[in-house]
């Protein structure tokens, strides 16, 4: 680490600068936004190897790595039980009464960790959802962000109202499934309405196994949708 | 004499310090109008980042926050970071 806190700029060789700038950004376990990329040598292919020059370039971090996920069971035990501090803190300024619920997700896939999921649960919740479930979003975020900030590490956790989100996936992976026939028996695109990026993931998630159609999300920001698109016959 | 009630200025408050390198240095101070509630939320110089967030995201989350109390009393509320 040099005095600022950040870790000191590295050199990379790669034969293109893409491939050198991928292994030095996976050196620091930072993402292209988090570093300046100068490029000292281009490098070139050169004949069947023949006056070949390797690519170097130089990466210059300006934050420190990610932090790594929480990788035992009592690290997240420690996740859910801050979270659930946090967020009864964001509430009770909120002056929002309500019980929040403690429960293990169910991974989305195998290879996943399953979350905790903290769902608040109280008279009159709708408030808390918000349109298109802008609100929820932004108390999992904030919730999410103060919890990682006070453990230092990445917070893996949901937050839910009255089981809003799990409810909502059902009903959309359900969607995913009927669109999917759809687009199979019309042999043609189906596009869904706009929806957030939690939703959309769902939907990708849920078709990605099918080897009879393939998603695609198209649009910028609000107007962002999915779209399910048959492969033809011969593809499959 | 009771407690002045401000949530909106104890939710901004709490988060600032929350997420800040320095919380001795956070500020937020209420302008109340009839219909609308002006909030200023000041940090240390360094600290600014992290109340706006990449992309304004988490200054946008507090006003989406904000807006759910206001609503309750009727008001508009508008989350100025000086």
């Amino acid at each position: 680490m040099s005095e600022n806190g950040l870790p000191q700029a590295i050199d990379v060789t790669g034969s293109t600068p893409e491939e050198a700038i991928e292994k030095g950004l996976s050196q620091l376990g930072l993402t292209r936004n988090d570093v300046i990329v100068e490029i000292i040598e281009e490098g070139r292919g050169g004949l069947a190897g023949i006056g070949a020059r390797e690519a170097v370039v130089r990466l210059i971090p300006l934050r420190a790595p990610h932090p790594a996920p929480a990788e035992s069971e009592e690290d997240t035990a420690e996740e859910a039980e801050v979270a659930h501090e946090v967020l009864a803190d964001l509430l009770e300024r909120m002056r929002v009464e309500a019980t929040i619920y403690v429960y293990r997700a169910e991974p989305a896939s195998p290879e996943e960790i399953a979350p905790w999921v903290l769902d608040i649960q109280g008279p009159d919740l709708g408030i808390l959802i918000g349109r298109r479930g802008e609100t929820l979003s932004a108390l999992q975020y904030l919730t999410r962000l103060i919890t990682s900030r006070r453990l230092e590490r990445r917070a893996n956790i949901v937050v839910d109202v009255e089981g809003y989100k799990s409810r909502r996936e059902v009903s959309l992976r359900r969607l995913a499934q009927q669109m999917a026939a759809e687009a199979r028996r019309r042999g043609r695109t189906v596009t869904l309405e706009p929806m957030p990026p939690n939703e959309r993931r769902i939907i990708h998630i849920a078709l990605r196994d099918d080897e009879t159609v393939t998603t695609e999300s198209v649009g910028e920001g609000e107007h962002r949708r999915v779209t399910i698109i048959p492969l033809r016959r011969s593809e499959h | 004499m009771t407690r002045e009630e401000t949530p909106m200025k104890e939710l901004v408050e709490y988060i600032a310090k929350a997420l800040v390198d320095d919380p001795s240095q956070v500020e937020v101070t209420q302008i109340e109008g009839a219909t609308s509630v002006i909030l200023e939320l000041r940090v240390a110089p360094e600290d600014m980042g992290r109340v706006i967030g990449r992309g304004g995201r988490v200054a946008n989350a507090m006003r989406t926050l904000l807006r759910v109390v206001a609503a309750k009393q009727g008001k508009r509320v508008t989350l100025e970071i000086v």
